[in-house]
């Protein structure tokens, strides 16, 4: 088994003439927080969602554990349901309850049944402070209480890894927090994410290693203190002078 | 010998009864000869002319005749005329007569020659509404020519039958329509009497109604068939494979491109005229269906895909394949959206059946012609228009609320009774509140279903 949870290889994205990714190879192991920075179109979506493909890979190889995903052979669906992914948009599936949004894929997809699936989302939405919020629909709850229903939802999937794409960017800053926790707790219980964000304190906190993307490949990486107080590349530089 | 006058008294008693009946059977009875009649309406409640045809024995002269009518007949109007037929020779007969309740008197002067063929013409009978079989009661005075004397003989048993229908009840009502005056007066305003004329109104509606059934049945069996055909068709054109994408705009096109006019002659005629020969209710279900499909795949497709791309990628992420996806993420949420521009085909569609009547098909449009067309009168089609407006307006309604109701929803608002109650600010908050769904809901995917 390999000793990593995720590993990209060589990994290239072009949208028509557009090289987006331009050979980007990054490993996770277990347990590991990896939080990506960069500025904005230097590619961080895109190799999020090319992990799910979500996106088509034009070249380069990517393992889940021992899965090649980029392999047309691989059932892409069995994949998907061991990494869960966070949208910036939530996605909550707005006619359904916050409780149904939870059980739907654990039913359909893992086929559990309704009582296994009920007790699992309800453990879930208690575990993301929403106890008192399952029977609400996605409109009645707050930006931050959807976005934490959308990580319950991910992890009633028991994922080996998740993917959390500027999750916070949406949400007015009061409720940026309640969100952060969840993430912080999950990562505290060891589980294995990767995280595009722009909110610096939960780098420096919770990240076990900072990744700065530029222009679509990886210019630097290395601990939180080594990217933020001694960073070796200019780009890193420049790009953290403009964010703080 | 006690017993012997009683023996004699009844002996007498039946000889005297042998020879009444004797008597009975034999001397003026058959006065008259195969007796008819014959009416000219075939149905109850309307001013009738009876006919009266017989031939009169060899023997009697016919000086005078009494009709007497079923009770409830009215007689108050009636005029007659006799004539003696002799070939084709008609000889008018001099005659008198009076109505007392049910029963014409007529007098002949001079009497009808015997061996003559009597026609007696009773004008303006008018019947009961219900219908039957009546008898019609025929007594006649004689004057017997044998003898050279003149022997009056009354005879009141011979009847003769005739039937009828019954007065429909729409007609009933018509015919006390009829009678009113201000109904009379009301028909007497053109504008009044050609468009809304009460009695073409009560009298069109049985014959009407059978149209509006056959609309409903059609559409009934069609609009099913368009909803499984539009949704074939919305995932045939948006689907990877070229060929299916290029058959189903094809279709769409060329369906959507021309008038259902065109299609329905095509289907009734150029079917018949190459050989084909369909019934033609299935032929109409078929139209109708086929173009219905062409504009609910448009309103399918377009509803599929308004809904935001996240939604499919979050299933998809969760491991949802494509068809679960499909069944438990996107279809429900289109559904919702579509089906206010649904309701409206609906409506279409319904309308639509009118075009039927141009190739013979008996709907709401071909029965209201054919009653405009004998009657001269407008009534009928603002009768059909009621008929289409008992199922359009109502569908109308339920298309504002349900547009009203996706508004709502769409901005963020979901029907739970608290908040429903709370009304308007809570929904402008809510809306507020969730950005996300907002900033990618598209407009309207309404715009796709004008028709020309
Ligand atoms: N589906 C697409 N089709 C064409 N171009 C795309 C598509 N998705 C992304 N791109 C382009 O790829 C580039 C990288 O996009 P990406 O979303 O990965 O950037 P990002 O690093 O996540 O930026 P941000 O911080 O703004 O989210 C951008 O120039 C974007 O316009
Ligand atoms: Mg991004």
């Amino acid at each position: 088994m390999s000793q990593y949870i995720v590993r990209i290889e060589g990994l290239h994205k072009s949208f028509g003439k557009l090289e987006v990714l331009k050979g980007v190879d990054l490993k996770v192991t277990k347990g590991e927080v990896v939080v990506v920075l960069g500025p904005s179109g230097s590619g961080k979506s895109t190799m999020l969602r090319c992990i799910n493909k979500l996106e088509q890979p034009t070249d380069g190889r990517i393992f889940l554990e021992d899965i090649e995903i980029t392999d047309p052979k691989t059932n892409i669906n069995q994949v998907r349901e061991q990494i869960g992914m966070v949208f910036q948009s939530f996605n909550l599936f707005p006619h359904l309850t916050a409780k149904a949004n939870v059980m739907l894929a654990q039913r359909k997809v893992l086929k559990r049944d309704k009582a296994e699936a009920s007790r699992i989302a309800e453990e879930q939405l208690r575990r993301v402070g929403l106890g008192d919020k399952m029977d609400n629909f996605p409109a009645q709850l707050s930006g931050g209480q959807q976005q934490r229903v959308a990580i319950a939802r991910a992890l009633a999937m028991n994922p080996h890894v998740m993917l959390f794409d500027e999750v916070t960017s949406a949400l007015d800053p009061e409720l940026v927090r309640g969100v952060l926790d969840v993430m912080k707790e999950l990562a505290a219980a060891g589980m294995t994410m990767l995280v595009v964000t722009h909110e610096m304190g939960f780098a420096r906190d919770v990240a076990s290693r900072v990744v700065f993307m530029d222009e679509g490949v990886i210019v630097e990486e290395g601990t939180p203190e080594e990217v933020f107080d001694h960073p070796k590349s200019e780009r890193t530089k420049d790009f953290l002078g403009h964010i703080t | 010998m006690d017993r012997s006058p009683r023996a004699v008294q009844r002996l007498l008693l039946v000889l005297a009864l042998a020879a009444a009946m004797l008597f009975a059977v034999v001397a003026p009875a058959l006065a008259l000869v195969n007796p008819q009649v014959t009416l000219d309406q075939e149905q109850g409640g309307s001013p009738t002319r009876f006919t009266f045809v017989a031939i009169t024995d060899k023997d009697a002269s016919i000086t005078g005749m009494d009709f007497t009518f079923p009770p409830g007949f009215d007689l108050s109007s009636v005029s007659f005329d006799t004539v003696t037929l002799e070939g084709l020779v008609r000889r008018p007969v001099n005659v008198t007569g009076a109505a007392a309740g049910e029963t014409l008197s007529l007098k002949f002067a001079p009497s009808v020659e015997p061996s003559s063929t009597l026609r007696v013409q009773i004008h303006d009978v008018l019947t009961t509404n219900e219908g039957g079989t009546f008898p019609l009661k025929i007594a006649y005075s004689t004057e017997s020519t044998a003898t050279g004397t003149r022997v009056l003989s009354h005879r009141t048993d011979d009847t003769v039958k005739f039937s009828y229908t019954s007065l429909s009840f729409a007609e009933g009502i018509s015919h006390n329509l009829d009678k009113n005056s201000f109904v009379a007066g009301w028909n007497n305003v053109k504008a009044l009497g050609m468009f809304f004329k009460p009695q073409l109104v009560v009298t069109s509606i049985p014959t009407v109604i059978t149209g509006w059934y056959l609309a409903l049945v059609w559409i009934a069996f069609a609009f099913p068939i368009a909803i499984v055909g539009g949704l074939s068709f919305a995932f045939m054109k948006m689907s990877k494979i070229p060929p299916l994408r290029w058959i189903a705009a094809a279709y769409i096109n060329v369906i959507r491109g021309t008038p259902l006019f065109l299609q329905i002659f095509v289907a009734f005629i150029g079917l018949r005229i190459a050989g084909f020969r369909v019934d033609d209710n299935v032929t109409a279900v078929a139209v109708l269906a086929m173009n219905s499909s062409a504009y609910l795949a448009e309103i399918f497709r377009a509803g599929i895909q308004s809904i935001n791309k996240g939604q499919f990628e979050a299933a998809s992420s969760l491991g949802m394949n494509y068809a679960q996806s499909m069944q438990y993420v996107i279809i429900p949420q289109t559904v919702k959206r579509v089906l206010p521009t649904m309701t409206s085909e609906f409506i279409l569609l319904f309308k639509d059946t009118a075009l039927f009547a141009a190739v013979g098909r008996p709907e709401l449009m071909y029965q209201a012609q054919n009653i405009v067309a004998n009657t001269g009168n407008m009534t009928p089609f603002v009768v059909i228009a009621a008929f289409y407006l008992i199922v359009t307006i109502p569908l109308i309604n339920v298309v504002g609320r349900l547009e009203a109701r996706l508004a709502v929803s769409e901005h963020g608002q979901s029907p739970t009774e608290k908040t429903k109650r709370r009304g308007g600010r809570l929904m402008n908050e809510l809306a507020q509140s969730v950005d996300p769904y907002r900033a990618t809901a598209p407009d309207s995917i309404h715009d796709d279903n004008e028709r020309g």
